[in-house]
């Protein structure tokens, strides 16, 4: 996962607060299709809000070095993990790519 | 990622679940009816607007709500009808549609195919024409009906076809229920489900109430299939339970009352002036039900993955 890739949110998922979770809900697949509500930790959610289709992953890593007490290495390994998630479900694309 | 079969943490009473009853117009006049009465121009002209609607939607979301139910008279009978069942996809909301189906074209079909509801509920109350028109009273409805059910079979939407039991459509109801079991096995997302509730209409008639079974009639109607059998007795041991409206679940009729549940009406909080928050914490805890006792709340709980 390259740290100087920019990615956009994808239109057919919504974020929602539900008790104090945040959950991605895709809307233009039916939830027994796609079989799941995605809930994103305090780093994805914080992830999800800042990912503009502008912004490279490294600027929004740099930022949350601010914001959580949690080492570079750490961070970026988690954000890895989250975008290769989000990825896989096709809640984000590589800005400029085709959604 | 981290499959859960549960969204976690959601406090015992925490507003999750909405049936919104957003018009009392109908295309039909199904005998049975509740709303019915309300199906004339001067009640609809006092209905919710789109923009109320949109409003009150918008206070819902933000308040948590996940689940709605979007059910009438017969929702599509609204001109703004796709206006609010994008607003509330756009919204994050798991929207379930309560239709007769009876207005349901191709276009209609392909328009909620590009945009699926969790769920669409149709109400099959025959499986001939003649009874089928007996109770809705609409020429042609029958047809219409069954048109609506290939189109959204097609476009593998997931069904649910409801018969609410009546002296008019009883010998019919395991005929619907052998259809649908064919629709499963060609391999169609459709259930079944029969209702046996036939309620005062809103303006307090008990007329409806001519044309239910005897609960000795229903059972012997029940007995006959193993899974009516199964939801019967299920149901018997629930309504044995404390009710938990009001609880995860409420209602919003067409005039913007926020309810405790659809068959409970006897207070309302009205929307159109304050707010959705103040009134599901404030003033549903003070409703009366005569079912009410605390317990925990029943949801679809959707599996979670998580990120």
């Amino acid at each position: 996962m390259r740290m100087d890739k920019i990615y956009a949110k994808n239109d057919d998922f919504v974020q929602r607060e539900v008790a104090g979770e945040c959950i991605l809900i895709p809307i233009r697949r039916q939830l027994t299709d796609v079989n799941s509500l995605y809930v994103l930790n305090e780093t994805g959610s914080a992830l999800w809000r800042r990912m503009d289709g502008k912004t490279p992953v490294q600027a929004i890593t740099l930022d949350f070095l601010n914001e959580f007490d949690v080492t570079q290495a750490q961070l970026e390994k988690d954000v890895a993990a989250l975008l290769e998630d989000l990825l896989s479900i096709h809640a984000i694309r590589e800005a400029g790519q085709t959604p | 990622m981290i499959t859960r079969n549960t969204l976690p943490s959601i406090p015992e009473r925490y507003p999750l679940a909405c049936q919104w009853e957003i018009t009392c117009r109908c295309n039909l006049r199904c005998v049975m009816c509740y709303t019915d009465c309300f199906n004339r121009p001067e009640k609809i002209r006092e209905e919710l607007t789109t923009t109320e609607i949109f409003r009150i939607m918008d206070e819902l979301a933000e308040a948590g709500c996940i689940e709605l139910a979007l059910t009438g008279g017969e929702p599509l009978a609204r001109s703004d009808f796709f206006d609010i069942y994008e607003h509330a996809k756009a919204g994050g909301f798991l929207v379930t549609l309560l239709t007769n189906g009876t207005l349901i074209t191709e276009e209609i079909a392909d328009r909620l195919a590009s945009l699926p509801p969790h769920h669409i509920e149709i109400s099959l109350h025959g499986i001939t024409e003649r009874t089928f028109e007996l109770v809705t009273q609409g020429n042609g409805s029958f047809a219409r009906c069954m048109r609506a059910i290939g189109l959204l079979c097609d476009r593998k939407l997931p069904l649910l076809l409801k018969t609410t039991a009546m002296t008019v459509n009883s010998d019919e109801v395991l005929t619907i229920k052998r259809y649908v079991n064919g629709l499963q096995e060609s391999g169609h997302r459709v259930g079944y489900k029969l209702g046996e509730k036939i309620r005062l209409t809103l303006d307090g008639s008990d007329a409806p109430g001519l044309l239910a079974l005897s609960d000795e009639e229903l059972e012997n109607l029940n007995r006959q299939d193993a899974e009516l059998w199964t939801e019967a007795c299920r149901n018997q041991t629930s309504e044995a339970t404390p009710c938990t409206s009001g609880m995860g679940r409420f209602h919003i009729d067409a005039y913007g009352q926020l309810q405790l549940c659809s068959g409970n009406r006897r207070r309302g909080y009205d929307l159109r002036h304050g707010s959705f928050k103040e009134g599901f914490y404030q003033y549903l805890p003070t409703f009366p039900c005569s079912r009410k006792a605390e317990q925990h709340v029943t949801l679809i709980q959707p599996s979670a993955s998580h990120a």
